[in-house]
């Protein structure tokens, strides 16, 4: 993925005014990341969309706050990560009622099939390992990081890690064993 | 015994132990997998983006524009506040002979300044209201900035049936009483407050 996501200081400094337009040309120069961010994170297109939204009325209400230390591609994307975690601690709560439904009505099992590509190996893993791995591997956040994003424990997130690879790897790559 | 996949992610960021380095210079299998890990990165990095099937930034700025607009109301209320206070300590210097008008004017300001500072710490739009809260907020809101607009007026050279110390107490305290319903409407949420 490579997308400019350098945008000039004038630019921010009139957006910190409220002015509509720069927040709009703002906008239009994050839309992609974030979403794509929130799509690889969550389960779904409009989960995603919903994170888009979200990360953006946070931008535009506290980008006056923004005092410049970073990059803003960062500042948004920490907004962005956030709030799609967030969302990945409901849709964890609503699972685990969903399954303490379905523990006495029965549910199929999910089919994982031999041939599925990388993406739809990505979508096999639980949210938050899902979340680890896009954060850490492609967006280059430390185990330090998600752990304060997460509220949970450094272990915790190379736990998660190790865990998101070695699911990888199997639905990958059936046949192999070991390691 | 080979190395498993903690193992492999920690040699990767540099953290490996001695013992899982070590193997790994000694077995082909291990390798393999860790460069299978490099292998699995490099492609979840070269992932094509995703765009957004639809555009958000009209909910966006509709909720902006009415953010700001909520903001210009409020402050342009609490200017005509201030001015209005401020003609009034130059009209009747309470500082300099103190009477009962005089400490009931004092009291209803005092009143005031403290709800103002309690409103201005909350937040109204990190807020979800509803409907009714948010009309009730907003008439009381007109209500301020009417009595705001009274008070602008009353001066010395006022005139009228009553003098204008006694106009000035009633509109302070009317002021008051109206800023202690939005109080209440917009922190507490309560729905009806006699209006």
């Amino acid at each position: 993925m490579t997308i400019s996501l350098t945008v000039p200081d004038v630019l921010v400094a009139r957006a910190r005014t409220g002015d509509l337009e720069a927040l709009e040309a703002l906008y239009r120069a994050f839309e992609t990341p974030v979403y794509n961010l929130a799509r690889r994170i969550l389960r779904t297109p409009e989960d995603a969309e919903d994170v888009l939204q979200e990360t953006f009325l946070e931008v535009v209400k506290s980008i006056k706050h923004y005092r410049g230390e970073g990059h803003l591609w960062g500042w948004i994307r920490r907004i962005a990560a956030s709030k799609a975690l967030m969302r990945i601690r409901r849709e964890q709560v609503r699972a685990t009622e969903e399954f303490e439904e379905a523990a006495t009505g029965g549910r199929p099992a999910a089919h994982v099939g031999t041939n599925i590509d990388l993406e739809r190996a990505l979508k096999q893993l639980t949210g938050t390992a899902r979340a680890v791995v896009w954060l850490h591997d492609v967006e280059g956040y430390t185990h330090e990081e998600i752990a304060e994003l997460m509220g949970k424990t450094v272990s915790f997130s190379k736990s998660q890690l190790a865990r998101a690879h070695a699911r990888l790897r199997r639905t990958l790559e059936p046949g192999l064993e070991g390691a | 015994m080979h190395c498993t996949m903690e193992d492999l992610v920690a040699v990767r960021d540099g953290e490996g132990s001695t013992g899982a380095r070590q193997h790994l210079e000694d077995c082909a299998a291990c390798r393999a997998e860790l460069d299978a890990l490099y292998q699995r990165v490099a492609q979840l990095k070269a992932l094509p983006a995703l765009r957004p099937p639809r555009d958000r930034w009209d909910v966006v700025r509709a909720e902006l524009v009415a953010t700001q607009r909520r903001r210009r109301r409020w402050w342009g209320t609490m200017s005509l506040a201030a001015a209005a206070a401020v003609a009034g300590l130059i009209v009747f210097r309470p500082w300099s002979g103190g009477n009962t008008l005089h400490a009931e004017l004092s009291q209803a300001k005092q009143r005031c300044s403290t709800l103002e500072s309690a409103l201005q710490q909350y937040d109204a739009d990190g807020r979800v209201v509803s409907g009714r809260s948010a009309a009730l907020a907003a008439q009381l809101e007109d209500r301020i900035a009417a009595v705001d607009g009274q008070l602008s007026q009353v001066s010395p050279a006022t005139g009228g049936s009553r003098p204008p110390e006694a106009k000035l107490v009633d509109l302070w305290k009317q002021r008051a009483t109206l800023m202690q319903q939005l109080y209440q409407v917009r922190v507490t949420r309560v729905s009806y407050v006699g209006l």
